[in-house]
């Protein structure tokens, strides 16, 4: 069975959008292809023509510090984000995600752009950006541009990009100061074989027992990957403790949406877990950025 | 002797080619001018076909042929009764084969030059349907009101209906001091073999038609095809590849037919291979069992009387239902002598997946009431769970429920003795980790058949060679049972190494060829061991003797006979149903985690009794094997379906377990009690494992939660349902 008729390795992220837009038609980006080849197989993507393979692009595969700014490239595999130091340092949810998708062999493939782009409201790799603030550099026919990270959703599998013509090529994170850091749990049987039944990521800052900002994201708390706002608000400038952690959860569970997957949780389970889940992310978090 | 290899760890003469990739599975198997075949498959649950379109399909690029219902000449086949057509559709002279009846059934089949192409014009085929109503819960299946899905094999659903009754039940339950009731669910569970169906046919060279696709059973394959070209048994070939795992899921024909019609029309070789949802949608399942119980004990823990009522799924068609549900029966006492016992079992026609033949054969069903119903009594009164199955356990000399005693030397007792010392079950401590996370400990025993029986006389063929002229150089061995992965073609060469004193390694084997060889019977129902053990033990005395006698070459054939047996009296039940049984104990340890619902397996130690370990490490294998299997059983596998259709036909829906989540310990405690007719005393193994273990969990999970769970499997949600702390 062919997959595919034209396979392409554009050596830059300008030769590659170019690919997107010219190529003979249907085209589309692969990278590790741990989706995107068993959609096609199993027939659940519409054929394609061209494939367009991202891995060999040097600028999506360089995890660096910019600035002050971490940067990690789209076209990265998970593996190398869970073991890299960088990461660890500054990106510990993101490390700790990336350390749970699938089994040993899917990790040294998948990447995080592909993660973020098939748009699913509970990837782990996409949680764990959606507390950390990222933000996606995305390229298109008119040069990059920078998006903040929830702006890239707009529904369970789609994204904002628009296909034809755009690519993620990286993510930008904020470094971890003084006083910050972050924690990424999930619930599932032990080794991931699709999406979890439940994540939840937490950044936040503290200053002795107050927490002074928080980010919390969980998944699959609504159709798009969901940032616990109403809690983050609850929580923000408060002392940490049992009292405010409660309200906070109450907030959470007020603004989450869960549902019920036919194959794989109903949405009265999630709504048992996260309570747990939530709680042990957060003390994890808190006690990190002492 | 010099050459001693029975109760030796052989190495397995497959192992290299598997681990290194070299070892040819049907998918890997191609030849000039080979043909690619595509099958469609119903895409509804129950239909009648009133019109298949074939013209745009036939007019498609590359395509050689598209066969309907009309090309089939003899258009049914089923291992027990042929009662599902080959295709689906009008045109065929036999009764209601227009009718699809499940999502397994197939319409039509491309042939093409490539794959892809089969592929494309496959999709090309107009089928036109008139819509039936779609039953898929056997209890109201078998209402006498229900749409009748086999008109034309009796005016009910209810295909099968055995009943054993002994003693009287009134006066058995009112000796009785406590009395349990439950009602029992059972769940589908897929084979889920690392290979997909698949298979090459072709002309052989003397023109007949040969198909090379893994199966349990070469003959039945052969006459199963046979019968469906109407052709006599001889102008048809089966041969075995090497099998990716089997579980029960290929006695059943697959792709074989079709291949085999396609060959026959075209003259050319034509493949095969399944995708995985192929595979999933269209072979036979694990029967799903519905079972009420009501056991009575006395308070110095006797039991006095167990009534049980066991209705299965049995899915479209027949398949193996009536074997499976005749264990089932015999299997709903547990390894007890109880004396007032009465059961019925049932199989009921649905459309849903056929429900076929599945490692443990009904047993794993009957047996998670029959344990749970022990569990719970032995809690009621009071009593160490193990104890209580000792106080009860079967003996020499006792009459099981079907009023002849079981053949000897029976050894629960043993089993039981031997998981509890392994465990240190008496010794036993909780160890508090966190708040949320709870402990605990069950127990739980099984026993199984060996081989078809009830009536059936078991038998299976070997042929044996000693070439040479003073010393022997080269030793033959010619036996068709099926190696599946369990390392039968090991046994085999060990056997007939030990009768001869030669090395085993040495031994040729001529395997699974239906032209050259004779009966070998299934690979299936724990058998081959045992049966093909005696065969070729039968053989290579033969051919031995003959060899001290100066013949050279010195060749034997023998056929193994296994002792009679017979079927259940109709109302009773009353017989001698099998010649030989295998018996096994479990005990376990489960962590809850009381807030997820999340069940891990600690522990495990499994002893069975296997007569005698002809190779202790494929023993072993087969231990560790069949937990793994029914750890998912019991706790991972969710199939789930909607009217009829399955909504888990793919291995990232239909979760099975992995390595990190099967049970951390396994302990195999290999018991050897000698069975007189077996080889060397050894009994059957394959199945054993399995049956003990949900129940046992289901114990633990009590023990550490208090909680009873009568419904498999121990999904996270249901565990929090149970503990009330969700809906
Ligand atoms: C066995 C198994 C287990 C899994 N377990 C998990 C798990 O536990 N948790 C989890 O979150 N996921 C899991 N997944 C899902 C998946 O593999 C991951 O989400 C993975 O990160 C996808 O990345 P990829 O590089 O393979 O994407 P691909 O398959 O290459 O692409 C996916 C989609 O994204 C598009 N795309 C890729 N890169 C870009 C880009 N830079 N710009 C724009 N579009 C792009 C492609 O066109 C395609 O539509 C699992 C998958 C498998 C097969």
């Amino acid at each position: 069975m062919t997959l595919w008729q034209n396979y392409l390795r554009p050596k830059t992220v300008a030769e590659a959008v170019d690919a997107l837009v010219h190529a003979p038609g249907p085209a589309l980006p692969i990278a590790g292809g741990t989706d995107l080849l068993l959609d096609l197989k199993q027939g659940r993507h519409a054929p394609v023509h061209t494939l367009i393979d991202l891995t060999f692009i040097p600028e999506m595969t360089l995890l660096e510090l910019r600035g002050d700014e971490l940067f990690i490239g789209a076209a990265v595999p998970v593996n190398r984000i869970a073991l890299d130091p960088l990461t660890g340092r500054h990106a510990q949810a993101l490390a700790e995600a990336c350390n749970l998708i699938a089994g040993p062999q899917v990790r040294n493939t998948a990447t995080l752009g592909g993660n973020v782009a098939h748009a699913l409201p509970a990837a782990d790799g996409t949680i764990a950006l959606t507390a950390l603030e990222a933000q996606a550099e995305v390229a298109g026919v008119s040069g990059t541009r920078r998006m903040p990270f929830t702006s890239l959703f707009l529904g369970p599998g789609k994204s904002a990009l628009d296909k034809s013509a755009e690519l993620i090529v990286g993510f930008y994170l904020p470094k971890t100061g003084k006083g910050q850091a972050s924690c990424f749990k999930r619930i599932m049987r032990p080794q991931g074989v699709a999406l979890p039944i439940l994540n939840c990521a937490v950044w936040l800052e503290r200053e002795k027992d107050i927490v002074k900002d928080v980010h919390i994201a969980v998944g699959p708390g609504g159709a798009t990957p969901f940032r616990a706002t109403e809690a983050e608000n609850t929580l923000h400038g408060q002392s940490f403790n049992s009292e405010t952690l409660t309200r906070t959860l109450e907030s959470l569970l007020g603004q989450a949406q869960f549902r019920t997957s036919a194959r794989r949780a109903s949405a009265d389970y999630r709504r048992h877990i996260v309570g747990g889940l939530f709680m042990n992310v957060i003390e994890t978090a808190w006690k990190r950025a002492e | 002797m010099s050459n001693s290899s029975v109760g030796q760890s052989l190495p397995r003469p497959d192992a290299l080619g598997k681990v290194t990739g070299q070892t040819r599975f049907s998918g890997d198997l191609s030849r000039p001018g080979m043909l690619h075949m595509k099958i469609l498959f119903a895409d509804r649950p129950h239909a009648r076909v009133k019109h298949v379109e074939t013209g745009n399909a036939q007019a498609a690029p590359g395509v050689m042929a598209v066969f309907t219902a009309r090309d089939v000449p003899v258009n049914e086949y089923g291992l027990q009764i042929p009662d599902q057509p080959v295709l689906c559709g009008p045109g065929s002279d036999k009764p209601n084969t227009d009718i699809v009846r499940c999502m397994a059934d197939q319409i039509a089949v491309v042939v093409a030059r490539t794959e892809s192409e089969a592929e494309h014009a496959v999709k090309m085929i107009e089928v036109d349907y008139e819509d039936l109503p779609v039953l898929t819960d056997p209890l109201q299946a078998m209402k006498t009101d229900a749409p009748i899905l086999h008109p034309d094999r009796g005016d009910s659903n209810i295909c099968v209906h055995y009943k054993i009754h002994k003693g009287d039940m009134d006066a058995g339950f009112k000796s009785a001091d406590v009395i349990v009731e439950g009602e029992y669910h059972t769940p589908v569970q897929e084979h889920a073999y690392l290979q997909p169906e698949a298979g090459l046919a072709y002309l052989d060279e003397e023109g007949r038609i040969t198909v090379e696709a893994g199966g349990q059973w070469t003959n039945a394959d052969q006459s199963g095809i046979s019968h469906a070209l109407g052709m006599p048994d001889d102008r048809v070939r089966v041969i075995y590849p090497a099998i990716g795992g089997a579980f029960g899921g290929r006695e059943d024909l697959s792709v074989q037919i079709v291949l085999a019609l396609a060959v026959w029309k075209l003259q050319q070789p034509v493949k095969i291979i399944w995708s995985r949802r192929e595979s999933i949608v269209g072979h036979g399942k694990r029967h799903p069992i519905t079972i009420r119980a009501k056991w009575g004990a006395t308070r110095d823990g006797r039991l006095v009387a167990a009534e049980n009522e066991l209705i299965g799924d049995a899915g479209a068609y027949m398949y193996t239902s009536n074997k499976v549900l005749g264990n089932a029966a015999i299997t709903s006492s547990g390894p007890y002598f109880i004396p007032n016992f009465k059961t019925d079992v049932y199989g009921v026609y649905t459309n849903q997946l056929p429900s076929a033949a599945f490692r443990g054969f009904g047993a794993p069903q009957a047996l998670f009431m029959a344990e749970l119903q022990m569990n719970k009594l032995a809690e009621k009164l009071g009593m160490d769970p193990a104890e209580f199955r000792l106080n009860n356990a079967l003996q020499d000399g006792l009459t099981m429920n079907v009023g002849t005693p079981a053949p000897g030397p029976v050894s629960i007792i043993q089993c039981i003795h031997a998981a509890r010392e392994r465990f240190q079950w008496n010794k036993y401590r909780r160890r508090r980790t966190k708040p949320h996370i709870r402990r605990g400990r069950g127990f739980a025993a099984g026993f199984k058949n060996v081989g078809f029986s009830f009536g059936y006389q078991e038998n299976c063929w070997a042929k044996v060679e000693i070439h040479g002229d003073g010393d022997i150089e080269r030793v033959i061995v010619h036996h068709a049972g099926a190696e599946v992965g369990q390392g039968t073609h090991t046994v085999m060469r060990q056997v007939a190494a030990q009768v001869i004193d030669y090395p085993a390694e040495k031994i040729q084997l001529h395997t699974s060829d239906s032209a050259t060889q004779g009966n070998p019977g299934s690979a299936s129902a724990s058998r081959m061991t045992f049966m093909a053990g005696n065969a070729i033990k039968g053989a290579a005395e033969a051919a031995l003797a003959k060899w001290k006698t100066e013949e050279r070459p010195a060749i034997a054939e023998y056929k193994y006979l296994a002792p009679r047996t017979t079927p259940f009296d109709k109302e009773t039940g009353h017989s001698t149903p099998n010649f030989s049984y295998a018996y096994v104990a479990q005990a376990v340890e489960v962590e809850v985690d009381i807030e997820t619902g999340q069940v891990r397996v600690l522990r495990v130690v499994s002893a069975d009794d296997v007569g005698k370990a002809i190779n202790p490490d494929l023993v072993v294998a087969q231990i560790e094997g069949a937990i793994v299997q029914a750890h998912g059983y019991a706790v991972v596998e969710d199939y789930r379906t909607e009217n009829g259709r399955v909504l888990t036909d793919q291995l990232s829906t239909y979760l099975i377990p992995t390595i990190r989540d099967i049970p951390e310990k396994v302990d195999s405690v290999l018991v050897e009690v000698p069975d007189p007719n077996g080889p060397w005393g050894a009994r059957g193994l394959g199945e054993l494992p399995f049956l003990p273990l949900a129940p046992a969990i289901a114990a633990a999970i009590h023990d550490a939660t208090g909680v009873w769970i009568d419904e498999i499997p121990f999904t996270p949600e249901r565990v929090l349902r149970a503990l009330g702390r969700i809906r």
